[in-house]
């Protein structure tokens, strides 16, 4: 079994990524099996919106992990609940203060918000965290995700959540001690909003803002160090012989090496060998031939693997089986 | 009377918490003026979508908004008085 495949600390996070249409979805559940086989706990969670994990296991899947077979689980995430699901959560804990911000009108900017762009991917990274944060019930959890773009947009967000509050805990402070040298002249400061009178917080234990902004960087930074982590998280780049793929799977090593985040192993899919010439077939051969070659040229030290195009689709767990086998390395 | 009684020690050190408390006030006042424009900053940065500037992750916004009346405060302020940060200058350096 190929090493970034098994679990060492605790448990391994393994994404499989690649542009619309290539396979993902059929090689992270074939992937599954094959480690489900080798007897780690496996959980599946398809992140697509787009759903067919359900279709390639033939099951139907909910939010909810399903057992499929023994030490296989799977699941699919419902966007569109998620992100219901999130902003409900986000208005409770306005709610809770909410009767001060009735000043600002506060209802029509939360309104923006949650039309705001890039929810989508806040919610998706939010359900990666909660799935992580209880990751040591499973060996491996193994994502199948949305086509690249959506999916580096994701994976970068940890660490560029980690700039921006970063930035503001610097200015938080700037304010929290400008707020402290006044106070140590004048004394404690009050701050009256309609009748309501607070005290100004000057000491970072005792701001809220504060507070939230380190429990917001805390659970980012657990994130950032899980996904950032060779020995815990590694991404199988899914694509077929075709330049497109071959274009998109380069970019999307270019930035996952940027934000540090392991990239494995390539999975050639659907590679086409006739034993008998078909000279209707000749010129698309040989550009997949060149592809196959491009890629052995652009990704030197990477694992690659060949997946030959199956007379008829492989679903279903026992279909599967096979083809999990040749992908993690049996 | 009693204040001559004092020692010469004494009015001098009355002296001094006179100037330094005049001293302090004004130098709060820049404080105050720095705090205020930071406080506008931190609120701007938060909401800027509104007017265009890029935002942080709107999780975070979302989840700093209730504990930000002040800022939030400070920076409505600062939007109705904002043609007028000329004079406010102006008084703060007494140029007039």
């Amino acid at each position: 079994m190929r090493e970034f495949f098994v679990p060492k600390k605790g448990y391994r996070v393994v994404f499989f990524i690649g542009k619309g249409g290539v396979g993902k979805t059929t090689s992270s559940a074939a992937a599954a099996i094959a480690l489900a086989e080798g007897g780690y706990k496996t959980l599946i969670v398809s992140l697509d919106p787009a759903h067919n994990l359900g279709d390639v296991l033939m099951e139907k899947l909910s939010d909810k992990p399903k057992k499929i077979t023994e030490n296989l689980y799977a699941a699919e995430l419902d966007m569109e609940k998620l992100i219901k699901a999130y902003l409900k959560h986000l208005e409770e804990s306005m709610k809770h203060t909410y009767r001060y911000l009735t000043v600002i009108n506060l209802e029509k900017y939360f309104e923006v918000l949650s039309f705001s762009p890039g929810i989508e991917e806040y919610a998706t990274l939010e359900a990666i965290r909660e799935i992580l944060t209880r990751g040591d019930e499973w060996d491996v959890i193994v994502f199948d995700t949305p086509p690249t773009g959506l999916t580096l947009r994701v994976l970068a967000l940890p660490k560029i959540s980690l700039i921006w509050t970063d930035k503001l805990i610097e200015i938080r402070r700037a304010i929290l001690d400008k707020r402290a040298a006044i106070a140590n002249i004048h004394g404690e400061q009050e701050f009256v909003v309609e009748g309501k009178e607070f005290k100004l917080p000057t000491r970072e234990e005792e701001d809220a803002v504060m507070k939230e902004l380190k429990t917001y960087r805390e659970e980012v930074a657990f994130v950032e160090s899980v996904l950032t982590d060779p020995e815990k998280t590694s991404v199988v780049a899914v694509m077929n012989p075709e330049m497109l793929p071959l274009y998109e799977t380069e970019r999307a090593y270019e930035s996952l090496r940027k934000f540090k985040i392991p990239f494995n192993m390539i999975v050639m899919n659907k590679v086409l060998e006739l034993r008998n010439d078909v000279p209707e077939l000749k010129a698309r051969l040989e550009a997949q031939r060149k592809v196959l070659m491009e890629v052995e040229r652009r990704f030197k030290g990477l694992e690659i693997v060949k997946i030959p195009v199956f007379p008829e689709e492989p679903r279903g767990v026992e279909r599967l089986k096979e083809l999990g086998g040749i992908i993690v390395g049996r | 009377m009693k204040d001559r009684e004092k020692s010469p020690v004494e009015n001098l050190k009355a002296f001094l918490r006179g100037f330094f408390g005049a001293f302090k006030h004004s130098s709060t006042e820049y404080l105050e003026f720095e705090l205020r424009e930071l406080e506008n900053v931190f609120a701007l940065i938060l909401m800027g979508e509104f007017v265009g500037i890029p935002s942080p992750p709107t999780t975070l916004v979302i989840r700093l908004l209730p504990h930000m009346t002040r800022e939030l405060y400070v920076m409505q302020r600062r939007v109705v008085d904002m043609d007028d940060i000329l004079g406010e200058l102006a008084g703060m350096f007494e140029i007039t």
